[in-house]
């Protein structure tokens, strides 16, 4: 299953005042590519269900951060 | 929640996940079907779980007390809503 993460380059002006970002991510959730959700998809069991935040894997979204704030989570 | 503050064994805490786990599903299988009216499958498996959520319930209020207030739930005596643990003190 491919990462739902992908990147985009924002331009970088010499006259920036600050550090640039040269790398920015943005999510690619599995709904934007299903659209209206077809019947009888596999489920999780309820437990699974609750630990993944959605009843149907093809859905599950998962996030691990945007990457750019090592050491500032928590 | 009951009067004694009973010390909280881990079955409360598992019959709570296990409560929380249904709800989930609950809610899922609700805004699945306010789009898919039509989906007789899901319509079962929400009656199911619907089911099965107020037997998980009512067997968790009748060792620890009522989960909700207003009538939604039963009470021992004495009076079992106001007692501790609070749902944010468990």
């Amino acid at each position: 299953m491919y990462s739902q993460t992908r990147v985009y380059f924002p331009y970088v002006s010499p006259f920036d005042p600050c550090p640039p970002i040269r790398v920015k991510t943005f999510q690619v959730n599995p709904q934007l590519f299903i659209g209206f959700q077809p019947e009888n998809l596999p489920q999780f069991s309820p437990m699974e269900a609750l630990r993944h935040g959605v009843l149907w894997p093809a859905l599950y979204s998962p996030y691990a951060g945007r990457g750019d704030q090592e050491g500032l989570e928590g | 929640m009951t009067n004694t503050p009973q010390p909280i064994d881990n079955r409360f805490y598992e019959m709570l996940e296990r409560l929380q786990a249904v709800d989930f599903v609950l809610v899922e299988l609700n805004l699945y079907l306010d789009t898919h009216p039509n989906d007789m499958q899901a319509i079962n498996q929400y009656n199911e779980q619907a089911e099965q959520r107020w037997a998980i319930a009512h067997e968790f209020e009748a060792l620890y007390g009522p989960l909700t207030n207003f009538g939604h739930s039963y009470s021992g005596y004495p009076w079992q809503w106001n007692q501790v643990p609070w749902p944010w003190q468990v």
